[in-house]
This record gives structure tokens, sequence and C-alpha cells, in this order.
């Protein structure tokens, strides 16, 4: 055996290597699913496909559509990642992504600034004070009084849209339209871009500096090591004199500011008004599934919203020229791929036979 | 020559984490006798088992069960075969009676309902005729360890279990229940049944057994006549070196002028209306270990508990760390105060199996100031501490980062002692320091914690195992029922039987002898 064979056995049963192995596989499974799918529906399949696959790219806006929609996204991820890496099972991001909108659209709708600059600033500001704070409440009630944080948070997601409603209507209704909706933002509030073709805003270098810092809280601070151990074993952390209602909150609210900040952003660049029940739409939700794409991890979890983003866009590219195929076909391959990611069987038996291997090698020494 | 009743070929088995737990194991069970099983914990005793009573599959090889070739898919193939497990860690439910418990899973039926009268009649014509003497109808849960390991018995016998394997059956007995138990064994032998006793108390194993067979780091070693070994011949074909006993000779006696590292003072706690540490006092001293004998379940998990913070429920009564009252600390604050945990789930409360090593060799001071500089944690400075615990309490793995979940026992505890003593304690508790690790690990843990106590610090040693105690402790104390039942201030002699009454309830001291374990 050569020296390079067996170094690539070695890296197969690392469980890093492995864990990309499977993803890749995943990947390639959902494809030719996909493919399978559209053979079926599409007069055009080959096409169709690559039409999905490169899409985006054949023309600026296209790319654009895909930045600009990615990062709520993004930002919904993150903020169940960050959760689900410290043991949390806090599913309350959908609802904040609603109520921090009313939060933007009060300082949005009002004139305290006439600054194009400092508006959105603040817009952004008061949502993530608001997610923040409203997101501690099923963490600090699962570690004050032992309720179920999953629970707890799915029913709050209802009562905050239904406290939304009632807000909006109340304080900010707009007098034009028949639906729930608040009054338009005030110009200087829309975040503007800084590249239009490609529509570069802030929020843009904003999610890369938040990616950043977090995967650098996540790995190399005192705060992240304390997430990842109650997030393994809560029981070793206590023992270990890790005060776990500290750091449920401390993570809840980093959670909250997250998705506070990615319900901002998806107002202030994709509508000109809020309305309370069309503003989250299942992308607090969304955020758990990119979370468990990226592995928890941040750097992931924004290359998954990336690229879910991207076939979505692709597949509503092919939509345009082939209306036999319905954009939802990118479902197929998001929940493909999440089965097989999710699964702990999925190319077990591969592994176990190379690590057999490798174990009897090692042991025949 | 007797019939073989079992008999394993070139058995493999290889873990999904890559640890080979048995390689090429050949050995075969004669009928109708009692055959143990010996070897340290970690050498694969348990995985072998599971693969003889269908819990796991081997790798590769065969088993032969009465001349056929079997490939079990699950427990309930090798129950109707007529092999029993008494598991280490019993499988009944308490708020049934015995009856119900053996029944379970095989109800005789009469129609659709359960012929109660019949599988009542049956269970306690079987108890009497093997001479168990149990009311079949009592609770389990009125029931004490030895008559539940009992019932678990039973439960075998009336599915008809040919070959009955025991795994670890006496470490929750006393020795009188242990002589007990291998009285009954006996009969079972001389019915006809074939006894498969894993055990890793030698002397026990010695006493009881027709044949022995060794395995070592998931290596058969070869099965004997129990009368052509000695025990030293025993030992070292188990550790595959001589075995050093005698921990006195390694104790210091400096002068640490009587100072306390733990006083506690009438701890009282309740739990469902019914006391479970009742007025207990006592005292470590620095420089001293202090032994807790008991059975399990006797108090000392939530004296323990107490002690670390790790009890939220009130207790009244008061607990001193190294001088300070800590009885409304906090785990974290308590720890400042320079005490250490070894606690007795290391998988459960000491590690998290899922990380690597590094991130749980610091867990109790990653905020030292080498290790958590500034805005960061240190990584360099982190692998360093790591590999130097690692080579000074000799863990065995490739890398510090592999996780902890695939290292055997025994090196998970030394992660966890190796921890704990980084600490540089002044006050530690050893919970089940080497419950169900390997004999070299054991030592090495010992010889660590008597380290510990000679440079000054006090120690706590709760621990079911007996010999430990007795080995490792300066004074002694005993408990039974959430009380202190018995002090022993030299627990270099003391008899082992006689602790063994003040365990079983069946002696208690005055309160003028306890008090001594307060105030010596």
């Amino acid at each position: 055996m050569t020296k390079k064979e067996k170094k690539l056995n070695l890296s197969i049963t690392n469980p890093r290597v492995f864990d990309a192995v499977k993803l890749l596989c995943a990947l390639l499974i959902a494809l030719v699913i996909t493919f399978l799918v559209l053979c079926l529906i599409s007069k055009n399949p080959v096409k169709a496909f690559f039409t999905i696959l490169t899409g985006p790219l054949s023309k600026r806006r296209y790319f654009g559509a895909v930045i600009e929609s990615f990062i709520p996204y993004a930002f919904a991820g993150l903020a169940a990642g960050i959760l689900f890496k410290s043991g949390a099972f806090n599913l309350g991001a959908e609802g904040i992504y609603i109520i921090s909108g009313v939060s933007v659209a009060a300082v949005a709708c009002s004139s305290i600034t006439t600054s194009g600059f400092l508006h959105p600033i603040l817009c952004v500001l008061a949502a993530a004070v608001t997610g923040g704070v409203l997101m501690i409440i099923p963490s600090f009630l699962k570690a004050k009084f032992g309720t179920n944080e999953m629970v707890v948070s799915l029913m709050l997601n209802s009562i905050y849209l239904g406290i939304s409603m009632y807000l909006i209507r109340t304080f900010l209704l707009t007098k034009t339209t028949s639906t729930i909706g608040s009054k338009d933002y005030l110009p200087t509030a829309k975040i503007k871009y800084l590249y239009e073709p490609l529509r570069i805003s802030p929020a843009f270098i904003l999610l890369i500096i938040v990616t950043i810092v977090l995967y650098l809280v996540m790995f190399k601070t005192k705060l992240g090591y304390q997430m990842r151990l109650a997030g393994a074993n809560p029981k070793f952390a206590e023992y270990s004199g890790i005060s776990a209602f500290k750091l449920a909150i401390i993570t809840a609210a980093m959670a909250g500011v997250l998705a506070g900040t990615g319900s901002a952003i998806q107002l202030l660049t994709q509508s000109s008004f809020y309305q309370p029940d069309k503003t989250a739409t299942g992308i607090g939700f969304s955020g758990m599934l990119l979370a468990m794409l990226g592995r928890n991890n941040p750097i992931g979890i924004v290359v998954a919203s990336f690229l879910i983003k991207y076939l979505e866009q692709g597949a509503s590219v092919l939509y345009f020229s082939d209306t036999s195929v319905p954009s939802e076909i990118v479902a197929i391959v998001e929940g493909i791929i999440i089965l097989l990611i999710s699964s702990q069987y999925f190319l077990r038996g591969f592994r176990e036979k190379m690590l057999l291997k490798e174990g009897l090698k090692k042991d025949a020494k | 020559m007797a019939e073989t009743i079992l008999k394993l070929e070139q058995v493999t088995k290889v873990y999904p984490n890559g640890t080979v737990a048995n390689r090429d194991i050949n050995m075969e069970f004669e009928k109708g006798e009692i055959h143990s099983i010996v070897g340290e914990n970690g050498a694969g005793k348990s995985t072998l088992m599971k693969m003889i009573f269908g819990i796991e599959a081997p790798s590769s090889g065969t088993i032969t069960y009465k001349g056929q070739e079997t490939h079990f898919s699950s427990s309930m193939d090798a129950i109707k075969a007529g092999i029993g497990m008494v598991h280490q860690h019993f499988m009944l439910i308490p708020s049934f009676s015995i009856v119900d418990n053996i029944i379970l899973g095989d109800e005789p039926k009469k129609g659709i309902f359960i012929n109660k009268k019949e599988a009542t009649k049956k269970t306690q014509e079987l108890s009497d005729k093997y001479g168990f003497e149990l009311d079949v109808t009592a609770l389990v849960s009125t029931l004490s360890v030895a008559k539940r390991q009992k019932v678990e018995i039973l439960k075998t016998l009336y599915r008809d279990a040919e070959l009955i394997i025991l795994d670890e059956p006496t470490s929750v007995l006393t020795p009188q229940e242990t002589e007990q138990l291998f009285v009954q064994l006996r009969s079972f032998k001389e019915q006809g049944h074939t006894i498969l006793f894993i055990s890793h108390k030698l002397e026990e194993v010695k006493k009881i057994s027709d044949r022995i067979s060794v395995i070592r780091n998931g290596i058969s070693k070869g099965t004997y006549r129990n009368d052509e070994l000695t025990m030293e011949q025993l030992t070292s074909l188990i550790i595959g070196r001589d075995l050093d006993n005698d921990m006195d000779k390694y104790k210091t006696h400096e002068n640490f002028e009587n100072k306390k590292a733990l006083v506690v003072d009438d701890l009282y706690m309740e739990m469902n209306g019914k006391p479970v540490l009742n007025h207990v006092s006592f005292a470590v001293k620095k420089g001293e270990i202090l032994g807790v004998a008991g059975v399990e379940g006797n108090g000392q998990g939530d004296l323990v508990n107490c002690i670390t913070g790790l009890e939220k429920t009130k207790y009244t009564g008061t607990i001193t760390i190294n001088g300070t009252e800590a009885s409304s600390l906090s785990i974290k604050q308590r720890r400042d105060l320079k005490m250490a945990y070894i606690p007795e789930d290391r998988m459960g409360d000491g590690t998290a199996g899922k990380l690597p090593i590094t991130d749980n060799i610091i867990s109790t001071y990653y905020e030292r100031e080498d290790i958590n500089h500034k805005l960061f944690m240190n990584h360099p400075a982190i692998d360093l501490v790591s590999d130097n615990l690692i080579r000074t309490f000799a863990v065995k793995t490739d890398s510090n980062k592999t996780t902890v979940g695939s290292l055997s026992g025994g090196n998970i505890q030394k992660v966890v002692v190796a921890r704990e003593y980084n600490t540089k304690p002044e006050f530690m508790i050893a919970e089940q320091p080497t419950h169900g690790i390997d004999i070299g690990s054991a030592e090495f843990v010992h010889h660590k914690l008597i380290e510990l106590r000679n440079a000054g610090a006090g120690i706590l040693l709760v621990s079911a195992d007996l010999n430990e105690v007795i080995d490792l402790a300066d004074r002694l104390i005993v408990m039974f029922d959430g009380e202190i039942a018995g002090y022993f201030p030299d627990a270099n002699h003391i008899d082992e039987s006689s602790l063994g009454m003040y365990m079983l309830g069946a002696k208690k001291q005055t309160a003028e002898e306890i008090g001594g374990a307060l105030n010596d």
C-alpha cells in the first residue's frame, strides 16, 4: 500500500472528514434525485437541470437577488446555531422575526433623524434590542421553573404575531390598504446599496463581520467554551461550575439580537412597509434547518444559507423559461440533504468497515 | 469429557469508534461448570458477554451454542435458546411485584388475560425449589439489593435458562450476601446449569470457579483449571505484571496541625417525606483520607451532592470547606475554595463524551490566567497542559483531540482524575474513583490520591468497594440508611465481616462512639 492511500484511509475515519464526505454525498444524491424528478416533469430535463445550477450566474441582477435574499436567512441560521450549540431548543426565532418588525416600523416611520446613514442603524438597533430581550423569555422560564422551552417558544411565536398585529393596528396602521400593515417607511430609513448591480449593501458587510465574530466567540473564547460544554453535556457543565442560568440567558440574548437584526435587514431591504403576517413566513424555522446543515458552525451556516438561496434563485430563473417546473423543486433538494445529513445511519456501514480495517491494521502492528 | 455447551471461535468485535474490543477469542464452556471470565475492565469481558447474549453481533468469528452456530439478532433470541443474563445494573420495575417482574414479556395467558394465579404458583415453586426464600407477591421496591439480585436470577430460571451469565454480581453485595450467592450458584451447578461468572474480584473468582478464562486487551490469555493457578499467577496473567497492593507504605505522616478540610455538622435532608440524610456529622482533616463505606444507596450519593453543591433540595446543617461556611455557595464558589470532585458517573457528570480530551481536561480551571488569556482562550497553552497531563497520567490515546467518549473506561477516569488533580485541591471528594476501571488504572488512581493526601489535601473517599476503602483510608465511617452506623478511627485494623454487620444495619455504634468522626 502506498503512503498516499494510507493517508486517505486515515482521513475517512476522521470524523471531520467523514462529515464533509457525508455532506458531499448527500448533495450529490439530492441533485441526482432532482434530476430524476425533472425528467418526469420537464420536456428538456438536461437544460432545466443546468438552468437551476447556473441560472443565478446568467444575469447580474439574478445573482444580486441571491445576495440580498440570503442575508436574513443567514442571520436566522446563526441565531438557531448559537442556541443549538449550547444545547438550547428555543424555537423562538420565527416570533422574534415578526415582533422585531414592530420596532423597525416604529423607528422607520418616525422622523427622529434626517440622516440617511443613522436612520437604518437606529432601526436595526431597535430590532436587535427587541429580539434580544424577548428571546430570553423561554430560556429564562426553563432555567428558573423548568418549563419546556420548545413548547413555550412555539407558543410565543403565535403570541408575538398577535401582539404585533395589535400594535400595528393601534398605532401605525396605514389608512390606504385593506390588510394590516404599517405606514410606509420614511425614505431615509431604507438600507442603501454600496454596489447596486449586485445589491451589495452594508447588511452584507455586517453579516460577514458578525459571522467572523461569532466564529471567534464560539471557538476561541471562554463563552464559546462554556456553550460547547453545556451543549455537549449540561450536567458536566454544571459539575464544572458553569452557571447554566447565566449561560442560557446570554446565549438566548445573543440569538435574539441576531434574529432581530436579520428581521430589520429583511424589512429594510425587501419591503417598503411592515405587515406582521407577511414578515417572517418561516424564516425563523428555515434558520434551524440551516443551522443543522451548517453543523452549528457560523461559517457553515452562512455558506449553507447562500447555497440554498442560490438554488432557489436558480429554480426561479428556470420558471421564467420553463413554466412546467415549479420553483418549489428546490424544496426537494433541501429536504433530501437534511434527511441524509441528520441520518445517523447514512454511510455508517461504510465508515465502520473502514474503521474495522484500520483497527485491525493498527492492532496487527 | 464433559459436553461443550458454548464455543467461541475466532470471535472479533470492532466498535464503530474503531476500538477493537475483542480479537480472535477462542473459548469453550462445558455443561454444568462455573466458569469465570476475568480481566481488567476495558479488557473486553462485557463486549464478549454482549455477543454471547445477542446484544452485539460479532464483527467476525463464530459462536456455537449446543452444537449449532448461532446468529442471535437480539437478546430475545438468546433467551429463547436458553441463555440468561443478570446485568450489573438490575433491570427491574420497582413498583411491580416480584411475579410481575418475572413474567414480564413471557406472561402465561388465559384467554386474553394474564393467568396471574398460575404465574404466582409457578414462580413461588421455582423460588422454593432453588431455596431463594422469597415471597413472590412482594413489591420489588421493598426488597434489599441482594434480594433484587435473586429476583433477577429467578427471572432467568423462569425462562428455562441453562446458561446463566452473571456480570459482576458481587459488586453490590456485602461479604455475607456474597457467601449466600455462592452457595446458591453451587446448587445451580449441581442441577446442571452452566454459570458464566464475570468479576474483577479475584478472591471470589478463586473461591467459586471450576475453570477460569483470562482476557487481556481484548485477547484471550487462555483457560485454566482453578486448581492449577495461584492467586499471583492469575493476577499477573490479568495485568501482565505483578501488582502492588499495600498502599500503606506510600503514606507519609506529616503534621498538618489537625486542620480541617471539611466539616459536616448535623446535616439533615428529606426526600419524599423520608430522611435520606439523618443528622450526619463528620470531619475530614488535612492530610488524611476519610473513607465512607456502605452498600450503595444508603445516603452516600446525597451526602456527596450536598457537599459539592449539586443538590438543590433544601437541607439543614452546615458544610464548611477549608474553613469557609459553604452550604449556601454555588458549585463554582465551592470549587474556588480549592475543592475538587471525582464523580461516580464519569460519563454523565464527569465528562462530555462528544468533546475532545482538551475540552474535557480543562473544564474546572478554564478561567485560569494561562488558559484564558484576556479575550481569547490560549489554545497552544491548552494543548500543552493537555499533553502534559496525558503523559503524566498515562492516558492511552493517539492525540489530545480524540473524543473522550471513544476512550476506554479507565482512560476516561484518568482524564477526570488528571483534571481534578491539576486544580491542586486542598479538599477532594473521590466518589467510587475506580468503579468499573481496569486494575492498572485503578492502581494509578490510588497512587494519585495518596500523593494528594501526602501533600496535605483532605480526601473524602466514598466507595462501595470495601477493599478500596480499607486499603486507602486512614479513618473510616460506615453509612446505613442515611446515618453513620459506625466509626473506625484506624482503618488499618478492621475486620471485613464486622464491617459488613454495620453495612447491613445489623449493628450500630453509640452516639458517643460515632461522635469521634467529627471530633477526633
